[in-house]
């Protein structure tokens, strides 16, 4: 499985920028992780269900009622760069 | 100790910040210490104890928190440059039980880059020293707040746990750590790791402050969707079945971190218990789960940090090319490399060979440890395979550092309650300790138990350095 890593498509996905010299590290490093992770291959896990919590709880939305909440400044108080009560950022499109 | 005046709490938050004066210069535990506002909150509990109104157990005890946990006012940096900046715009749950108890913080302390690590040889801002030895890391991620309880910089301290992140820096610090059952204490606040393993609980100096502190942050929160409401088992603890499990009895744990469970065995023996070994052959397979499933929920988590709504920002033309920057400069290596993982193993084409494979041997694990407590009380191993190791052994190779946190990972896999108490102490004269892994949402009962085991050790050291300023 882990021959079809390739760093370059998958920090592009990932949105990270790396340099040359980060890739060569990381790509050694992860090389190292899937080589391991692949025994997993051996455990038979046919009909195995999947349990996302781990006590099995079922996860439930919460009810649909007002409650006071964060205040709007406080939720942007921490954004680089804030106008007229909304985030800004550079042009999507060039 | 306040009820009979024997001690004010102002006056004990002046001792505990006195020590950290001179053991923060070497060991490098808190990021920011709230001297201010601890000793402002110290004195109103004074006057609290003096009108005979103590809001409690923990009323004036100061308390060191991990920076991945939200204090209102304050900054919460995960050890991250990404979050150099973030100040938290609202209280954890936890942080809010302990200030309605009239807990008093000491600061926020180090940790690996948002939990990622086991030595806090990650942290953005340096790594925290061990109390015993400075040469050697103090574990991590929670490092910081293993390291001040040890030192006597608080008295105890919240960590948060995702792999063993409490229990294996309480380990190599001599001290108590405790995760708690998942969904027993509210991760909201907690800047989410992984979410469907992370759990947050106490570092203390004895198993019975564990039992307090846990007792102040247990319970049902809405806010956190994982919460539970927790009906807990309680144990008749006087004759217990205790599992030894075979697979941390064996080659990749040192005969040093074996024998304290033979120690504790014995002990155990000698007051009637009885000890079986048990196998549970797929903990083997814990490692390679966790590195599945960690890192896809990180990269998942992690997305927030873009540059728009907090955290740093590098200047761009476009806002691709800003979030691009932004998160190369903002995080360092560690959460690089697991971010690229979890993102490699949820893309399309390999989701169900590696996400979906490392999920269904996740239950298959969860279901051996069900019928294995259908055999056993509790299961003992030791927290560590090795004692703690000095700086800079392990960062070569990631599966060696990945590696000690062998014996801790399995208990969050599974969602059970742990704690790591000290035994003993290597030939290196370093701390080591047996880990108590108990069914889900028997958390009082595995704290009686270890408090009973606890009592039979008899751990009576204390770290060097304190020993060192005691002499001088």
């Amino acid at each position: 499985m882990s021959e079809n890593f390739n760093i370059d498509d998958v920090s592009n996905l990932a949105s990270i920028e790396l340099s040359e010299d980060e890739k060569a590290k990381l790509q050694k490093d992860l090389q190292i992780i899937l080589e391991h992770v692949e025994a997993l291959k051996n455990v038979d896990i046919k009909d195995e269900k999947i349990d996302i919590h781990p006590l099995s709880k079922v996860l439930e939305l919460r009810k649909d009622e007002s409650k006071e909440s964060l205040k709007h400044e406080d939720a942007m108080m921490n954004s680089p760069e804030t106008k007229d009560g909304h985030f800004v950022v550079p042009p999507s499109i060039e | 100790m306040f009820q009979n005046k024997e001690m004010k709490p102002s006056e004990l938050f002046e001792q505990v910040y006195e020590t950290a004066s001179y053991t923060e210069s070497v060991l490098h535990a808190h990021l920011e210490l709230f001297y201010d506002e601890g000793l402002k909150l110290s004195k109103e509990s004074d006057r609290r104890y003096i009108k005979s109104e103590s809001l409690g157990l923990l009323d004036g005890i100061p308390i060191a928190i991990k920076d991945n946990i939200n204090i209102y006012g304050y900054k919460t940096t995960c050890s991250s440059k990404m979050l150099s900046n973030y100040v938290s715009p609202y209280d954890a749950t936890v942080i809010s039980s302990l200030k309605k108890a009239g807990i008093i913080f000491t600061g926020k302390t180090n940790l690996d880059e948002f939990a990622m690590g086991s030595s806090t040889e990650n942290s953005a801002y340096g790594p925290t020293k061990n109390p015993w030895n400075p040469d050697y890391v103090p574990g991590g991620s929670s490092g910081g707040s293993a390291a001040v309880v040890s030192a006597g910089s608080a008295v105890a301290s919240l960590g948060s746990d995702t792999g063993g992140s409490i229990r294996q820096p309480a380990s190599f610090c001599g001290v108590v750590g405790f995760k708690p059952t998942y969904g027993t204490v509210s991760r909201y606040g907690l800047i989410a790791f992984a979410s469907s393993l992370d759990q947050i609980g106490p570092i203390t100096n004895t198993v019975d402050d564990t039992r307090i502190i846990f007792n102040e942050i247990q319970g049902y929160d809405s806010k956190d969707a994982t919460s539970i409401t927790p009906e807990y088992l309680k144990l008749d603890n006087k004759k217990v079945k205790v599992g030894i499990l075979k697979e941390f009895m064996q080659e990749g744990v040192s005969e040093e971190s074996q024998n304290e469970v033979n120690k504790v065995v014995s002990l155990l023996q000698e007051k009637g218990h009885e000890v079986t070994e048990i196998s549970l052959p797929l903990t083997e397979m814990a490692l390679s789960v966790y590195y599945l499933i960690a890192p896809a929920e990180c990269s998942a988590n992690l997305s927030r940090f873009d540059g728009v709504r907090f955290g740093i920002r590098e200047a761009a033309s476009t806002s691709y090319e800003m979030m691009n920057k932004t998160r190369s400069v903002g995080f360092g290596e560690e959460v690089k490399k697991r971010i690229l993982l979890g993102t490699y193993a949820l893309s399309a084409g390999y989701f169900d060979e590696y996400y979906g494979r490392a999920l269904k041997v996740r239950s298959k694990i969860i279901s051996d440890f069900k019928d294995a407590f259908e055999k056993v009380d509790f299961i003992l191993s030791p927290t560590t395979p090795t004692p703690a190791f000095a700086f800079g052994e392990k960062t070569k190779n990631p599966l060696e550092m990945y590696l000690s946190d062998l014996c801790t990972i399995p208990a969050n896999l599974a969602g059970l309650p742990a704690i790591s108490i000290p035994t003993g102490l290597s030939k290196n004269a370093l701390p080591l300790s047996v880990q108590i892994m108990g069914k889900p949402c028997s958390d009082y009962s595995v704290i009686d138990f270890a408090e009973s085991i606890e009592e039979m050790v008899e751990f009576n050291y204390s770290a060097n350095l304190l020993e060192e300023n005691n002499e001088s």
